[in-house]
């Protein structure tokens, strides 16, 4: 094998072993004594709901009742930042939050409220049983309440349930949950990253001049001249309001620090006032400023909207020439580099964002989530990238160990060794970081979206697992998630639900009518070939994502009526050129994506139906569709065959059911890949779960695959693991091999694979050299992203039965990693039953 | 008729058997009765059911394996759940492994082709090659079925995938000769250097055992030798000394790695599902402590000159 080598490197041996695995009681992990403190004061401090933000927009929304929308917007944000309460934290050495103090979630009235109110006076968010906030008191309680009744009606929510018709609501989360659109329907979208060389180049005073410039270039001729003019003013009175920020917080760095008794915080203070007062309109002159403007203008996109995933882009290349001029010069040492990128890092785990019930049931954890960091891969040309940045970032993050940055590595072909070593030593580390990312597909994935392979190549994660490009593509990703083993059930029973029945809220507009919830395209009973069957999977697919899509293109275009963003606008070089904001199609590329869970169970699922009933004839579908009617009871031993090795199952690298599996996938990328938006763009199929599988099958009846009502649907890319057993049984090279028979980059939002393994199965250097080459034959073979859970099941139920003692062991979930003491139940237990593999 | 193999495990991805990731072929029959054995599915030579009781969802539920049973009274059952075969009159049929539904009884051995076993081999291709890695087969005594070892060793020479070959020795040396050119590597044990306690505590002498080793030693062939470290069998000083001096002096100190295997009580279950008695159920052992003690021993090699290390690893 060819390897190759890099120079690059961090404060550390490129091969230093951190850790085996997750390690109770250790609070020191960085070097720098300041990062141990303020990581211990973020993990101590309570979530709380802090109502500032609602009150302030609130009260511009009033003062400006008749006003172009755009308008409306900036007048909002700029009340914000020139009254919201600054923070500044103890020992901290980079300024700026989101409008709230950390760990606090402000509230955005402007996307949902009503369950808000039906929350706090019904379900206080305090008692929920995970991912519970805190209000301060009773009166901040009343006022939010009062608050958000003003914005009834006037919400992103209430629009589009107003526009939506009953056979788009059916399916939806106001129905029988086939597809769910919460993310977008009650919340900003996110999922971005923007343009942070151009900010680093040319400052807000740099965009501010090229929006005056532009604007005064417009023509009245222009039939959308007004638009236009209305976002470059809606910018401007934005992107001045956040040099008034910036110099809000330079005077109370300044004051605090005549203040200072201590000579050496006194001056760390004065640091942070003299480079916000730098960086307040011009761009940043050194790394210190560089880390300062990017903390603030990333957290302002978070005032704007609370959209998450709001990704850092390729980090290590655009705060590159920062470090390198600071470091040349010796201006700072590498030591005091990894010092800010560690104390940045924990910083950036204070935005929190409050969710409703039914979004955090699909996706546990209270931060905003998604917030990738891309380190590695290749420039425009295809040559790789690492520098000193790229090894300090995973040292910042094996010495954090924090829920955020969501660190991502781009591998491809020629990644040099060294790279490979720290990222699998982080890796054994057993935090859930670094996921990672294969360069092959995921850039044939961006291709597929238009773009040329110069773009492509600059791709980076947004989210879990979204490929995007930084500064150009608005992607929608993660708009919806798809329970695909809920549209298997209308395969099954001719368009309805098994349990169709009166106690089903809708029974009085569906079955009570004898009508059925999808439409009728045969049921088990009733087919006489497999070909039938498959034929029925792709009429139900085509229906419900026809619902499902029709209504995204509903939520995109409420967007961009109610709540356009022209502060995130300016970083996307199309936006500004064009005079478009973003919601309305204004960035280069445009899409929605959508993505698929439980694959798996739907393939062996199918797998099951044509070797029992079609090939072998063990069993009639009749009888099949009977057990699921009846949720396996009284058939125990068709549960135990369908549950055991001599039924096919996907993840075993076996041909019959793998096939399966690659139809189901492609019959979902088909249906989703080529359908126009309204911003112009595309829509883009995702086949991940993060962790929605879990609430999704916990609203899912039986399914043929051997799986009861209730439990957990297939996660990601994963195999089928039913509360009997496991399905995939050969071990991680079978899996691999299964995986990747299906064609990643057909998935161009995205595809997502868990792998898990105990602690002592990578231990040695034995076993971090099997590591490493397992992931290069796994990206040799085509599979887009992975990411490792290094973990025994021990350690997870120790964990259960401790939780005080381990408060911050990180699990990766899928995409994610959170802290698993906070997990719901369910999802504790999905995690649990995963295969651990071993070698 | 081509080769077949008596095989009863196919394990992909495993890295404790030679060097990298392998794949690793467990072949049936073995001529040892090591008290210690972990794989009692793979002695006898030929294919045998195994009950796993918990596995069984119950006579009321099911009564598959009866239904199809040959012989009266052979299936046992205790609660309702098949327990146990009375293994003097089965006739190892296999008809109740076909008709279980729950994997409640399993199959322990399979004739498979070599091109049959070539086919999952070659799956994982990429991996021996990134890791160093190969095909092992094991056992059972996999020199027992020699020619099959034979064929299946050329066809992976044939195709450049790595051989290993991990033998009790206790064969006749023509045996091994027949696949040694299509061997890379050799693994074996030193169970005992005394022959009278080697044969009480596995059934045979060691004389042939150790005679082979020499021959491959003087032949110039790759070796891996492993102590399974059994705490009051074999882990005394006399026997450890004894063992040093063996290597140094009769294989010329030409060991790649001496790899001490601890005690671990593995296979219980598997003795139980063949109805067999497990010997070792008495032994409780300090894991705390014996593991120290296999490390002190380790320790011994070491400053004897002998490259050794606990574990099946050949690198700390």
């Amino acid at each position: 094998m060819n390897e190759n080598h890099t120079k690059a490197c961090g404060t550390e041996e490129f091969d230093k072993v951190y850790c085996l695995g997750y390690q109770v009681h250790h609070e020191d992990w960085s070097p720098f004594l300041r990062v141990n403190h303020l990581r211990q004061t973020f993990l101590d401090r309570e979530y709380y709901v802090d109502v500032e933000r609602l009150r302030l927009v609130t009260e511009s929304y009033k003062e400006h009742p008749v006003c172009p929308r755009k308008l409306q917007c900036a007048y909002a944000f700029e009340k914000v930042l020139l009254n919201t309460t600054l923070y500044i934290y103890d020992e901290d050495l980079i300024v700026g939050e989101i409008a709230a103090p950390a760990k606090a979630s402000p509230i955005y009235p402007e996307f949902s409220v009503n369950w808000i109110i039906d929350e706090i006076l019904h379900h206080p968010f305090e008692e929920r049983e995970h991912d519970q906030f805190y209000i301060r008191n009773d009166e901040e309680r009343k006022e939010i309440v009062e608050l958000c009744k003003w914005w009834q009606g006037r919400t992103i929510a209430d629009q589009v349930e107003s526009r939506l018709e009953e056979d788009q609501k059916k399916g939806s989360q106001l129905g029988k949950r086939i597809y769910q659109t919460n993310l977008y329907h009650y919340a900003g979208a996110g999922h971005l990253a923007i343009d942070y060389a151009k900010l680093m180049e040319v400052g807000y005073n740099g965009l501010i001049a090229e929006a005056k410039e532009r604007m005064e270039g417009l023509s009245k001729r222009d039939p959308e001249y007004a638009d236009k003019k209305e976002f470059y003013q809606a910018l401007i009175i934005m992107h001045e309001a956040a040099k008034k920020y910036i110099e809000r917080y330079a005077v109370l760095a300044e004051s605090m620090a005549t203040e200072e008794k201590d000579k050496k915080r006194k001056e760390e203070l004065e640091a942070i006032a003299e480079n916000c007062h730098a960086i307040a309109g011009e761009p940043p002159k050194t790394f210190w400023q560089a880390m300062q403007l990017f903390n603030i203008a990333t957290a302002l996109i978070q005032v704007e909207s609370n959209g998450h995933s709001i990704s850092y882009g390729r980090m290590d290349q655009w705060l590159y020439p920062y470090y390198e001029k600071d470091i040349k010069s010796g201006k700072i040492s590498k030591e005091f580099a990894l010092e800010l990128i560690e104390v940045e890092y924990v910083k950036m785990n204070n935005p929190t964002k409050l969710k409703d019930y039914g979004s955090m049931a699909l996706r546990n954890g209270r931060g905003f989530g998604g917030e990738s960091l891309t380190l590695g891969g290749v420039d425009k040309d295809g040559n790789d990238v690492t520098n000193d940045l790229t090894m300090l970032m995973l040292e910042a993050s094996a010495h954090t160990r924090m829920m955020n940055p969501w660190v991502c590595v781009r591998m491809h072909e020629n990644t040099p060794y060294e790279l490979k070593v720290k990222t699998i030593e982080c890796v054994r580390a057993g935090y859930g970081h670094p996921k990672i990312f294969n360069d092959g597909p995921a850039i044939q994935g961006m291709m597929r979206k238009g773009m040329t392979l110069e773009e492509a190549r600059d791709y980076c994660v947004v989210g879990c697992v979204e490929i995007s490009l930084p500064g150009k593509e608005y992607g929608w990703h993660d708009a919806a998630y798809v329970n695909t083993p809920k549209m298997m059930e209308m395969v099954l029973n001719g368009g309805r639900c098994l349990n169709c029945g009166p106690t089903c809220p809708r029974w009085e507009h569906c079955g009570g009518k004898g009508e059925h919830l999808g439409p009728d395209t045969g049921s088990l009973d009733t087919y006489q070939t497999f070909e039938e069957v498959l034929e029925s999977v792709d009429k139900q697919f085509e229906y419900w994502t026809d619902q499902m899509c029709s209504s995204l293109c509903i939520i995109d275009n409420t967007h961009r009526a109610l709540k356009p963003l022209p502060y995130v606008s300016a970083f996307f070089g199309a936006c500004m050129e064009t005079g478009k904001d973003l919601t309305e199609g204004g960035a280069k590329y445009n899409g929605i994506g959508p993505q698929a869970s439980g694959i798996a169970t739907c393939a062996d699922s199918l797998a099951t139906i044509k070797q029992l009933v079609f090939d072998e004839k063990k069993c009639t579908g009749e009888e099949l569709l009977q057990a699921v009617k009846d949720n396996w009871v009284g058939h125990e031993k068709l549960y135990a065959l369908v549950n055991s090795s001599k039924v096919h199952h996907y993840g075993n690298d076996d041909d019959y059911a793998d096939e399966l599996f690659e139809y189901m996938f492609e019959c979902y990328c088909r249906h989703i890949t080529g359908r126009t938006n309204p911003r112009g763009g595309y829509f883009s199929p995702g086949v991940y779960s993060v962790n929605a599988n879990v609430a999704m099958g916990l609203n899912t009846n039986a399914t043929v695959d051997g799986r009861k009502a209730g439990e957990a649907i297939s996660e990601n890319m994963g195999p089928v693991h039913t509360d009997c057993c496991s399905h995939d049984i050969c071990g991680p090279t079978a899996l691999t091999n299964s995986l990747t028979k299906v064609d990643h980059s057909l998935a161009s939002n995205g595809t997502l694979m868990n792998m898990r393994f105990p602690q002592d199965a990578v231990a040695g250097e034995e076993g971090r050299d099997n590591l490493i080459h397992f992931l290069d034959e796994y990206l040799a073979k085509g599979a887009m992203h992975v990411q490792f859970n290094i973990m025994s099941v021990e350690t997870m139920k120790a964990a259960q039965k401790k939780p005080e003692d381990y408060k911050d062991m990180l699990v990766r979930v899928a995409g994610y990693s959170a802290y698993f003491v906070e997990l719901g139940k369910p999802l504790q237990k999905d995690l649990i039953g995963r295969t651990e593999l071993h070698f | 008729m081509p080769q077949q193999g008596n095989i009863f495990n196919v394990q992909r991805f495993t890295i404790h058997d030679g060097p990298g990731m392998r794949t690793e072929l467990f072949l049936k029959g073995c001529p040892l009765r090591c008290e210690w054995c972990s794989n009692p599915e793979g002695l006898k030579t030929y294919i045998q059911p195994g009950v796993y009781k918990s596995k069984c969802i119950s006579h009321k539920n099911c009564g598959a394996c009866e239904e199809v049973c040959p012989e009266p009274d052979v299936l046992k059952f205790v609660k309702g759940k098949i327990s146990s075969i009375d293994r003097d009159k089965c006739v190892n049929c296999l008809a109740c492994y076909d008709a279980c539904p729950s994997e409640a009884i399993k199959q322990w051995g399979k004739m498979m082709t070599v091109d049959e076993c070539m086919k999952i081999i070659r799956k994982d291709r990429g991996y021996y090659e990134r890791s160093g890695g190969g095909v092992t087969v094991s056992g059972g005594e996999p020199l027992l079925q020699s020619d099959f070892v034979t064929e299946l060793f050329k066809v992976c020479k044939e195709e450049g995938i790595s051989t290993c070959f991990e033998s009790t020795l206790y064969v006749k040396w023509e045996e091994i000769e027949k696949v040694l050119p299509f061997t890379d590597l050799v693994i074996s044990d030193l169970k005992h250097m005394d022959t009278n306690i080697h044969k009480k505590y596995t059934g045979v002498q060691n004389e042939r055992i150790l005679e082979n080793m020499k021959m491959l030693v003087k032949k110039g062939y790759e070796l891996i030798l492993r102590i399974p470290v059994i705490p009051g069998v074999n882990d005394d000083m006399k026997n450890i000394g004894d063992t040093a001096d063996f290597i140094l002096q009769e294989l010329d100190g030409r060991v790649r790695t001496l790899q001490l295997l601890s005690f671990m009580r593995l296979g219980e279950e598997k003795y139980q599902s063949l109805d067999m008695p497990y010997k070792m159920a008495g032994i409780k052992v300090n894991r705390k402590l014996f593991q120290k003690h296999v490390e002190q021993l380790a320790k011994y090699f070491n400053e004897r000159g002998i490259h050794c290390l606990v574990g099946t690893k050949e690198k700390e």
